[in-house]
Formats: C-alpha cells, structure tokens, sequence
C-alpha cells in the first residue's frame, strides 16, 4: 500500500511517515502544493493525506484536481481551522475524512486504516479481544463465556476500545466518539467510565484487558505497536 | 404617539412658548387698550363740560337758572344721547341733573356728587364712576361758582374691549394649531431620515457589516452623522476581519507545532523498552500538552465566539430535553462522587440557538456544579418558563463561592483560588466560554452565592417564538 503524504510544516510530514512506515505502509511525502501535486498526477496511490494550508498550490486546489483525474483514491484532509462550513465544502469537493489538528496519532492510524480497509474486516458483527467477546448486533458482552451487563455508555466505550484492539486511544478522541463535541475538554469523565468498565470488564477475571498509557489514553489487549 | 420623540417634544415646546407669548400679550393689549380708550373718553367728556361751562355758565348771570337748564336740556339732550349732564354750585346744590338714559346704562341719582374735588389747575377733575347698574366715565369742570359734569357710560367701550377680547381668543389657538401642525410636518419630514438611518442601522449586525447606512445628501447634520456612522461600520468590519484573520492564523501556528509536539511523544511513550522513570517523565509531557491543547482550543473558541463566527445554527430546541439527555450523559461523573443530580424541567420550554453551543454550556456548569460539591452532596438542574424567559438554573449545596469573587468568576483565566482549581485541572476559561456563548446567541448568565452553601448560576434566554 502506497500512501502520498502532503503537508507543509516538514517535521509533521516526517512524524506521519515515520508513524505510517511503522505500520508497513509505502510512504511519499511532499512539502509544498506543487510538489504534492506533481506526485499524486505521476503516481497511483492507495491513499493520499492532504493538509490544505500549502505554500504554492493549496489544498483544496489539489484536492479538486485530483478528483478531475481520480474518482477512487481515498482523501484524509487534515486542518489546522475547524470551521464546520469549511469542512462541508470539502466534502462535497470529494474528501472523505477530515482531521482537525492538533489530532492524536492514534487517531490518524486508525483512520488511515479504515480508510484503506472500507472492507468486511471492521464490519464484523462479534469482535474479540482475548476472551472478551463484542457482539455489535446484540450489543451483548461475553467473557470466558460469561455475560457481562453494560450500560449504554459503557458499551459504546467498550466497542470503541475493541474497534482497534492493542491501538491506545487518547481521551479527546473517546469523548469525540463515544460522547459528543460538547463534551470537548471533560476528559475526566472518560476516566470515570473507564474505571467503571474495568469493575465489571477486568476486575472479576485474573488477565487484565484495559490498557492505560499515561498521557496518551485507554487501549484493549496488548499493544500492537512496534 | 411616543411622547419622548424629538419630534413631540420639539413641537409641544413650540407650541407651549407661542401660546404663552400669546396669551401675554393678549392681556397687555387689552390692558392698555382699555386704558387708552378709557381716557380718550373722559377728555371728550372734560372738553364737552368745558364746553357746557364756557358758553352757559358765562351768561348765567344775564340769563338766570332756569334759562341755563333749558339751554342745557334743548342743546344736549342728554337723555336722547345717553348722557349724564349735571350741574351743582360750589356749594354743593345741584342746579340740574339730567334723566334716565334710553339705554338704561347708569341711573344718574346714584351718581355721589363732588364737593371739595381735587381739580387741576386748568378746574378739570375726570373720574370712573363704578355703579351697580354699570360705570360712568365722567369729566368735570370747575367755572366760577358752579361744577359742570359730563358723562357717558362704559358701555361702548367695554363693548369693544369684549370684541377685542372674542377675536383674540378665536384667533390665538387657530394661530398656534396652524403653527403646531405646520411645525409637526417639517419636523417629521427633518427627522425623517433619522429613522431610516437607525432601521438600517438594527438590521446590519456581524453577519452583514459590509452593508451601509443611507447617506442623506442634505448637507446637514444628519448627512454628516450618516457618513460618521457609516465609516464606524467600516472600521468595525475591518476589526472583525482582522480578528477573524488572526484566529485561523493562530490556529494554524499553534496547532501545528502542538500535534508535532504530541507526535513525537506518543511514538516515544509506547515504545515497550523505556524504563519506567522515562515512561513517567514522558506521560507527565503529554498531560502538559494535552492541557497546553486544551487552553489553545478554549482560547480559539473564545475569539471565534467574540468574531462572531461560532454560533453556525440557529434552531428551535426544549431547553429541559437538551439540560435532562446531557445531565444523563455526565450521570456517571456525579455518582462516582455520591452527588445526586436531580433535573426538575417544566415541560416543552423550547429556545432558538445553537444547540451544539448551548448543550457547550450545560456540561460546562453541570460538570463545575459536581467539581466544586464534596461527596455526598447535590445538584439540581431546574428549567422554567419566567414570562417569555427560558432560565435555567444549575443549583449545588457545595462550597460556594468567596462574596468578593463572584464579580470576576466569568473573566478569563480567573480562578477564585489556585488551590483548588488547579488541582480539578482547567484554566480558568469554561465559565468564560459559557459567558461568551451565552451572549452570542442572546442569552444572560449570571451566579449567585453563599460561601460554604453552594452556588447557583442562572441562565436566561428568550422563548423561541411562536407555538
């Protein structure tokens, strides 16, 4: 898989490389819009990462023509602005994701692979972690065979864990998913979901399953990272 | 009518001076006027006494009394002619006094008769008789050893002093109603653009500052006031621009380096062969950053609220629904600390707003509520309709707010101690953040406070319209 990089500022550019090539993926980077440009018109690529704010050619200008060229390859805008109506017109001109910086890593790997994925694999109807058991369509919790009573939050928190498992997921990142925007800056009340899921999760069983990675955020399983 | 509009009071003034003026010197005219015709009167009757004592009482000594009273009666007839005619002697006798007059004005026997009268030096004495059947104006004549008197009654006089009188008082207030109205009308049309300039004026807010006000082309004070006011507006749309240019340039610089920065760390935190004094440096780091972030976006949102440009929706929602599905949401922060959160909603009290915003301030003050309320303790969330006012109040029983606080607690970065909020983390800015979204979408808050017996902020917001 071979992903196109654009971004600007260079140590943000080499930092998603270097986070990218981790997860064994081929990747270009481009610092400038022409450059960019100059790359996505040559090569095919399997996902391009495209920050709008480019010196020479801007974002939405390649964005736009790479969509003349190419309806298929899937396009993560990343932005330092967070205007909604801004994030619309993106959309509509064919980008399929968007980022708002200061964004977490995890959270650019994660989107990066269901990006890449868009297939059967994160659609799966039970996910498994170890013994631990998600079943989306029943929303029940099994482990080692044993049904586990949630409340609504604590299942939507658990499911988003074992969406990514051995992956850590910083707190903004949870409340974005599991809560909404509002909730923006009350990450406290992540920790006391997570602290609840554990009593009923990992408490009762020898192996624990919830993962904390000071300063970063809550995992499910061993870490996957190199 | 608004009895405070410029025009109103400009014209009630004018009208109250004229009428005043008016009125002034109405009375003086009549004043005078009675005064002039009064004495005019009386000379014609001293010159006619003159007359009487010049070519009678001179040859009274030939001619005798009689004679002298028929002459008076044949010459005069003072009966026909409304008149009094009297003749006494110095001694006091009357010689001759004329009849009832056919008008019937005056009756002659009530007349007092003069003795030692103060004549001039010339024997003349005028006088105005009051009688109860009506004055007398009279001109005597001293001649000799007789008094010659002349009079004629007010009547006439006062006549004209009453048409006088009757066209003054149909002519003044049909003289100040045609200047009042004459007045309104130029009034009006003078102020006329006024109003146009403050219509435009309400409807150009920050969504449409390159709009202008009309330019009246009078060259007058107003034209001068509109171009001011309009080159007011210029200046603002280029401080708003300027401030909209520096949030999304400020975005940028800070939000670049701060996901570089955060990068970085996150690669070098998960790496599984740090040991465990560097792991805890590095996660020490990343909480730093993450606050770091969490003041830059709250300082975003904050310059975005004040440039008017985060408020993206309006849309008519229940307060009390917003305030009780959010309150759910958070239900696990408060019994983690045995608060109990009660919501006490009136049903369908709808508002119009930005509802993403608005539910920004319900976790906003719901979360401080269980922040600053020890263990144990409680937190009520009431929604009420208070006339066409939505208010909702966030009530806890925790410890309250110091009195000389409470002034700042919606300022920037205030804290009411270091204490105690550093350790609950945040910077000081969620109740600014509150306070910021409340104005930009019309609404007010405000906090009340017993130090050690819990705060109570107060939220009101216009009903939504309509249903």
């Amino acid at each position: 898989m071979r992903i196109l990089i654009v971004e600007d500022e260079k140590k943000l550019c080499e930092l998603i490389g270097r986070a990218l090539k981790a997860e064994r993926f081929a990747v270009d980077e481009a610092t400038d819009g022409h450059q960019g440009w100059a790359l996505a018109d040559s090569y095919e690529y399997d996902l391009i990462i495209l920050d709008l704010m480019l010196p020479g050619m801007g974002g939405a200008e390649i964005l736009r023509r790479i969509r003349l060229k190419n309806q298929q390859v899937p396009i993560l805008i990343l932005t330092a602005r967070d205007a909604t109506e801004e994030k619309v017109q993106n959309f509509e001109a064919g980008a399929d994701d968007y980022l708002t910086k200061p964004f977490a890593f995890a959270e650019l790997v994660i989107r990066v692979k269901a990006l890449l994925r868009r297939g059967p694999v994160t659609r799966a109807s039970v996910l498994r972690v170890g013994d631990l058991e998600v079943d989306r369509l029943s929303q029940h919790v099994k482990r080692a065979g044993k049904k586990i009573e949630l409340t609504p939050k604590e299942y939507a928190l658990l499911e988003y864990l074992a969406s990514n498992p051995g992956r850590v997921f910083s707190r903004t990142m949870i409340i974005e998913h599991v809560w909404d925007q509002s909730f923006e800056g009350l990450t406290n009340i992540v920790d006391v979901y997570v602290r609840h899921l554990r009593s009923k999760v990992d408490d009762p069983f020898p192996t624990k399953l919830i993962r904390t990675v000071r300063g970063v955020g809550y995992g499910l399983g061993e870490s996957t990272d190199a | 009518m608004n009895t405070r509009s410029l025009s109103f009071r400009l014209v009630t003034w004018y009208a109250g001076v004229l009428t005043l003026v008016f009125v002034v010197l109405g009375s003086l005219t009549l004043i005078f006027l009675r005064h002039y015709l009064e004495s005019a009167v009386l000379d014609t009757q001293a010159r006619r006494a003159r007359q009487i004592a010049d070519t009678l009482i001179a040859s009274v000594d030939r001619t005798g009394d009689d004679v002298m009273t028929r002459q008076v009666e044949e010459l005069y007839s003072p009966v026909v002619n409304d008149r009094f005619i009297r003749i006494t002697t110095a001694s006091g006798s009357v010689l001759y006094v004329s009849g009832a007059p056919h008008d019937g004005t005056f009756v002659p026997a009530d007349i007092p008769t003069l003795s030692a009268a103060p004549f001039s030096r010339e024997g003349v004495f005028e006088r105005k008789v009051e009688l109860p059947s009506g004055s007398v104006l009279i001109g005597a004549v001293a001649s000799g050893h007789y008094v010659v008197e002349v009079g004629v009654s007010t009547a006439r006089t006062e006549e004209t002093l009453r048409q006088v009188l009757l066209l003054l008082a149909v002519g003044l207030p049909v003289g100040v109603l045609i200047a009042v109205s004459g007045g309104f009308v130029l009034v009006r049309r003078a102020l006329n653009p006024v109003n146009q300039i403050a219509h435009k004026a309400e409807d150009i807010s920050q969504h449409n500052l390159s709009e202008r006000l009309p330019v009246v082309h009078s060259g007058d004070e107003l034209e001068h006031l509109s171009v001011s006011l309009n080159n007011m507006i210029a200046r603002l749309e280029d401080a708003i621009q300027t401030s909209k240019q520096f949030v999304a340039d400020a975005s940028h610089e800070l939000r670049t380096p701060l996901t570089v920065l955060r990068g970085e760390l996150e690669t070098l935190a998960q790496d599984a062969l740090l040991k465990a004094h560097t792991r805890e440096s590095l996660g020490s780091l990343l909480e730093e950053v993450d606050r770091l972030a969490e003041v830059v976006e709250s300082l975003l949102a904050l310059s975005k609220l004040d440039a008017g440009e985060a408020i993206t929706e309006r849309v008519r929602f229940d307060l009390g629904e917003l305030v009780s599905t959010t309150a759910e949401q958070m239900n696990l922060l408060a019994e983690d600390k045995g608060i109990g959160v009660e919501c006490d909603a009136e049903p369908a009290v709808f508002v119009e707003g930005d509802r993403s915003r608005m539910k920004q301030v319900v976790v906003n003050l719901l979360d401080n509520a269980i922040k600053y309320t020890p263990n144990g303790g409680n937190v009520v969330l009431r929604i009420a309709r208070e006339g066409d006012t939505a208010v909702l109040e966030v009530v806890d029983n925790g410890i309250g707010i110091p009195t000389e606080a409470l002034p700042h607690m919606f300022k920037r970065f205030f804290r009411v101690d270091d204490s105690r909020s550093r350790e609950q983390g945040g910077a000081g800015l969620g109740l600014s953040i509150v306070k910021s979204i409340c104005a930009a979408q019309g609404a007010e808050v405000d906090v009340t406070s017993r130090p050690g017996g819990g705060s109570c902020f107060r939220v009101r917001q216009p009903l939504a319209r309509g249903v």
